[in-house]
């Protein structure tokens, strides 16, 4: 099904063209994109351009939105700007975000493609190992994990990526599954390819657009555990997170709503831009479900 | 800083929004000896209640209070367990002091009334202490109170309970009859009359307690057997804990409530919220400023920061007096001098907390006034740090710095961690800020001396043996302990004066070897005070008689009652 | 029978694995449990560490101390609260059932809602009710669950104060059994409606599927054009074909359903097992700890399970031995 049928049956149009113009026509997947773009671009302001300090008390505390001229997002309960404090925070939120993705996709990658290609004992342990892992609730066990070895951002991505992994182990090895008896992995095998050509030149480019969409989508799963471990108080508190700026504020909710509501809505937006973009993706690479 | 506020110049002492006294006969104010001793702030507030009690006398009559009704108190400290004799802190005290009662109470003139004990008379050498317990006194299972217990009390407290200087000089407790203890003494002992009050000695069951279980991790702490006012109905753990009145409670006709919650909340919003839904009466250990100002404002509702004079709560910065550059007293007193006491009181805590100097709080009858204030003086601070030789880098930094705090109270603690990062570049001190996750963590940093600076909050616990000496006597410096000299300061001069402040009974020659204490630790700064760290407590207005002798709610709430049930 | 037999097996099996994974993480990392019992106490020197020490088995070697804990977990015993000095099993079943509830009725509503708002969706695409639905799927899906815990906080708290934020029924309640029902149900609402959206748009998406791929189906046409009323269309075709998918994602939405429990008891001051995870935590009481995490993954394991079951009762045709 789906890229490889696809590759054959329309000759002349690349299928990673197809994609691009299906994503193109996509009108979530666009906003998502543009919005995503800002983001980026505004956060790239903020941690290299920017020097402003996001801990500075800059003017009275939980002063209200567009009280005072510098300050359109208002100040928060030490009287810090809270438009610097996103400039600034959405760096580590983002770095996180990415990064526990990154550790996501190579553990789950690696698990999901040894246990799909090899199968037998193989497959039965890595799926029971990876089971292992899916009984226990995610944000519990990171937060055990991030308290046990002090949070600082590489614990908190290296936590994350260790909760979040068996899902793309899954989604890998189903994919592995279907793929190794296609008839280019064995005609690949007929002219001699060994084990590691096989997986990783053979069937893993074969298998990655499901893989892209579900590593997207990792992202924005990531950032929002990060900004749960940062409200909880198990965040980094040396480093200005969007998380960290709702849990600090949270006691000062009644009289000041605003410090809380716009590193909430950033993460909003910010997740809502990443996962427009994943469907986008998952679309453009599955057109079967154009019709839906 | 671009930001100015005018706060008023008018005393930041009383805020007592509604001023309530206690309808019990009785003398309100005895402007004895010691009264002349008390701080301006007392003094105002007893003269504030005297007028309103003659202007009131109408109110003073016990006959006019309609027994019945119950409380519901939140806060947000969870106590591990109930029995006050093995553990210190306010989450167990408040509930402990319900449900044991100790044998005396302290009145907010720092007086101590009879409660457990009818009478009690120090002998002339103050080597031995005759308590008379009152007469039919029962605990919760019925079985009377004796001088027994009194022994077996105060001997596990001394024992089991982190203040050791508490009974410490306690040699043996005799028991010549039910009712008579007398208290033997190795060495005069000022403090123990202050240590029979509050939460800090609980008369509890030998009988239950003493049948060889360890007593710190006895069953009956959770469940216990009390002595009290109030006897426990159920013991949510992080949740609830519900009492009710004790019906054969040895003051007749007391407590007047029917039932007190006390409801574990995880957030500081949502108490103040419930308090102003009519979900819950009473809050205490109010800290933020913008919850005491809302509540202030609240309809129906009383906010006072009386009853928090015995804890006398202290919010400073310690400094690591055995790591350089702290070692240098001129360092530490231009850090001093740098720091900005009238923003952290009046911007960063709008005014509801009020300034501390010295080690011993204001209303305790110990104070003295007359130690350096070290006011805001950025070029003295300059001159101190060339003097002691360290010269400014090419970016104007002498040295780096990093300050700890202790996590979970943001506005006493954190906020002015954070200050200190933006003020002390000033003197071209520049400031890390060191942030815990959690408690375990900061203690273990701090109590391992591994810090250069940290925030932190101590408690006076009414007499300066208790809550004090902790800190400043070079005999506990002891790793690995929080709350010890974990400034590792020593001082000869200060361990002689404390040494025998100890044991001195006469209040006079105490007091004066307290003030010698006061002004030399106030010069060294191994700790720079910073605040009385502002509590207090919220309660619904139609409450009468709410405590206010030095303990607060952190003694018997038997005199307590509804003036109208809502 | 035996398929069941070997699931439970198994189950066990992961169980063990879990309490000694986190038993052994527990102990190796940096920090000394004694040190924070003793800080609790109120400070402590260090004879009195020791005395901890011996009283709580930590000066006995850590594989001794795994082997005297799992043989403890066996018969029940999950140790004693550092915090509370009490056993962890009572402090976790009384935690145990507000969780369950909270978690069960944000499941509920999920799906009722999300079918709900599923099936409108695909009878009408272009639909405002559609756009609705694709609204609150994505806030669901995007907006971090404490936030919108907060959010409603902010409303009913201070706009419309009709509803309670705080915690799972009144402290001063005091009444009859109804009237503790209706007070629980009450406090009940924000939390399970804050937990339930994070799970809306899935069932959401997983009805209109079904639906889309149901309406145009042959017998479904048939159906029509024999004129059976829409509705009956809807609900006896369209939506059985939705069952076995949405019964598959619940049971495995589980875990997630804990960690999401986990942010929104601290919200709104839930009693449950997630606040009592959290609190244990910040106080390192480590044996609680431990039992929430062996609690959680045997509600996580025990929800599996009944998923296969129900799932193979719902389709005999499924031949769960010969899955892969």
């Amino acid at each position: 099904m789906s890229v490889q049928e696809t590759r054959r049956a329309i000759k002349p149009v690349s299928p990673l063209r197809e994609a691009a113009q299906m994503f193109c026509r996509n009108r979530p997947a666009i906003f998502g994109t543009v919005l995503l773009s800002l983001i980026v671009a505004a956060v790239f302001y903020g941690t290299f351009i920017s020097g402003a300090d996001p801990y500075e008390i800059v003017w009275a505390p939980q002063a209200f939105p567009g009280e005072a001229e510098n300050i359109p997002l208002g100040t928060d309960y030490m009287g810090r700007d809270i438009l610097t404090g996103l400039l600034k925070g959405g760096g580590p939120t983002i770095a996180v975000g990415l990064s526990a993705a990154l550790i996501t996709v190579v553990i789950g990658i690696s698990v999901g493609a040894m246990a799909g290609y090899f199968g037998g004992w193989a497959d039965n342990a890595l799926m029971r190992f990876t089971e292992f892992f899916q009984v226990l609730p995610a944000l519990l066990f990171a937060m055990v994990l991030v308290t046990l070895f002090s949070p600082t951002l590489t614990t908190i991505a290296i936590a994350i990526g260790i909760v979040s992994w068996p899902q793309t182990a899954r989604l890998t090895r189903a994919e592995f599954l279907r793929i190794r008896n296609l008839e280019y992995v064995t005609a690949a095998r007929a002219v001699g390819a060994g084990n590691n050509r096989i997986i990783w030149r053979v069937i893993l480019p074969n298998a990655l657009p499901p893989l892209i969409v579900s590593a997207t989508l990792t992202i924005g799963v990531a950032i929002l555990f990060e900004a749960g471990l940062s409200f909880l108080g198990l965040g980094d508190p040396n480093t200005m997170s969007w998380g960290l700026m709702i849990g600090a504020n949270r006691s000062y909710l009644l009289d000041a709503w605003w410090p809380v509501t716009f590193p909430g809505l950033a993460i909003f937006l910010t997740v809502l831009a990443v996962s427009l973009i994943g469907d986008g993706l998952n679309d453009a690479f599955n057109p079967k479900l154009r019709q839906r | 800083m671009a930001y100015k506020t005018n706060f008023s110049e008018g005393c930041p002492f009383v805020t007592v929004s509604q001023a309530k006294q206690k309808q019990t006969p009785g003398t309100v104010i005895e402007m004895g000896n010691i009264a002349m001793k008390f701080s301006r702030r007392l003094l105002l507030n007893s003269a504030l209640a005297a007028t309103i009690l003659a202007a009131a006398p109408a109110l003073s009559h016990a006959q006019d209070i309609e027994p019945g009704g119950s409380v519901v108190v939140v806060s947000t400290q969870a106590p591990r367990h109930l029995n006050p004799a093995v553990q210190s802190g306010i989450a167990t005290a408040v509930p402990g002091t319900q449900i044991f009662a100790s044998l005396l109470k302290y009145d907010e003139n720092w007086q101590p009334q009879p409660y457990l004990a009818e009478s009690w008379d120090v002998a002339e050498d103050g080597l031995s202490v005759t308590i008379t317990l009152v007469e039919g006194a029962t605990f919760h299972d019925g079985e009377p109170i004796t001088s027994e217990d009194v022994r077996f009390s105060i001997m596990t407290v001394r024992d089991n309970h982190p203040f050791q200087t508490m009974f410490e000089p306690v040699s043996d407790v005799e028991t010549p009859d039910e009712r008579t203890a007398v208290i033997k003494l190795s060495k005069p002992h000022p403090a123990l009359l202050l240590a029979m009050s509050g939460a800090l000695l609980p008369i509890i069951p030998e009988h239950v307690y003493g049948d060889g279980q360890d007593v710190q991790v006895h069953p009956a702490n959770s469940a216990p057997v009390g002595s009290g006012p109030f006897r426990l109905v159920e013991f949510d753990p992080g949740r609830q804990i519900t009492l009710e009145r004790y019906e054969d409670f040895f003051i007749e006709g007391r407590p007047y409530l029917d039932r007190i919650v006390i409801r574990i909340v995880s957030d500081p919003s949502s108490m103040v919220l419930a308090l102003e839904a009519g979900e819950a009466d009473i809050l205490p250990f109010l800290t933020a400023s913008q919850d005491i100002r809302r509540l202030e404002s609240g309809e129906g509702l009383a906010v006072t920061n009386r009853g928090y004079e015995g804890i006398g709560a202290i919010n400073w910065l310690a400094f690591n007096t055995n790591k350089a550059p702290l070692d240098d007293i001129r360092v530490r007193q231009a850090i001093a001098y740098a720091i900005d006491r009238d923003f952290i009181v009046n911007a960063l805590h709008r005014g509801v907390s009020a300034p501390q100097r010295g080690p011993i709080v204001e209303s305790n009858p110990l104070f003295n006034e007359n130690v350096e204030a070290y006011d805001l003086d950025l070029e003295k601070a300059t001159a101190l740090l060339d003097e002691a030789g360290h010269a400014p880098d090419a970016n104007g930094t002498r040295f780096t710095l990093t300050v700890d705090y202790l996590p979970g109270t943001g506005e006493q603690q954190q906020n002015i961690a954070e200050y200190l990062r933006s003020q002390l570049p000033k003197i071209g001190i520049a400031v890390e800020v060191r942030a815990s996750p959690d408690f375990p963590t900061w203690s273990q940093r701090i109590s391992s001396f591994d810090f250069d600076l940290t925030m932190d909050m101590v408690f006076n616990w009414g007499d300066p043996v208790i809550g004090v000496h902790r800190t400043y006597l070079s005999s506990n410096i002891r790793e690995g302990v929080i709350w010890s000299n974990t400034q590792q300061y020593s001082n000869d001069r200060v361990d002689e004066l404390l040494e025998e402040a100890a044991v001195e009974n006469d209040p006079e020659r105490r007091k004066a070897l307290y003030d010698e204490f006061q002004t030399i630790v106030t010069d060294e700064l191994p700790v720079y005070n910073i605040n009385l760290i502002p509590y207090h407590t919220a309660y619904d207005e139609r409450l009468g008689n709410m405590p206010e002798g030095i303990w607060g709610l952190m003694q018997s709430m038997d005199e307590v009652y509804w003036i109208e049930q809502p | 029978m035996v398929y069941l037999l070997r699931r439970l097996a198994f189950g066990v099996l992961l169980l063990a694995g879990v309490v000694i994974l986190n038993f052994l993480l527990i102990r190796l990392a940096p920090g000394d449990p004694a040190a924070v019992i003793a800080g609790e106490m109120g400070g402590a020197s260090q004879e009195v560490l020791a005395s901890i020490r011996e009283r709580y088995g930590l000066d006995k070697p850590l594989l001794v101390q795994l082997g005297i804990y799992l043989s403890n977990v066996v018969r029940g015993d999950l140790g004693e609260s550092y915090f509370f000095n009490r056993p962890v099993i009572d402090l976790i079943l009384s935690r145990l059932g507000p969780t369950i509830l909270l978690v069960m009725a944000a499941q509920l509503l999920a799906i009722v809602l999300g079918v709900f708002m599923g099936v409108l969706a695909s009878l009408k695409p272009q639909g405002f009710l559609s756009g609705f639905v694709a609204v609150i799927s994505t806030v669901g899906y995007a907006a971090p669950v404490f936030w919108t815990g907060m959010m409603l906080t902010i409303l009913f708290a201070s706009i419309f104060p009709i509803l309670p934020v705080e915690g799972m029924s009144s402290a001063r309640f005091r009444g009859g059994t109804f009237d503790y029902i209706l007070n629980v149900a009450r406090h009940l609402i924000l939390p399970a409606t804050t937990l339930g959206i994070i799970f809306l748009a899935q069932y959401a998406r997983l009805a209109r599927a079904a639906m889309i791929d149901v309406l145009g189906a042959d017998y479904v046409r048939t159906a029509r054009a024999k004129g059976v009323p829409e509705s009956r269309v809807v609900f006896k075709h369209a939506l059985r074909n939705a069952v076995l998918p949405i019964l598959t994602v619940a049971g495995l939405q589980f875990g997630n359903l804990i960690s999401g429990a986990l942010l929104v008891e601290t919200v709104f001051n839930w009693p449950g097992m997630g606040r009592l995870a959290f609190d244990s935590i910040l106080r390192r009481d480590y044996p609680v700890l431990l039992g929430v995490l062996f609690f959680s993954a045997m509600m996580v394991v025990l929800a599996n399970i009944l998923t296969d079951l129900s799932y193979r009762l719902a389709d005999p045709r499924i031949n769960t031995e010969g899955r892969s």
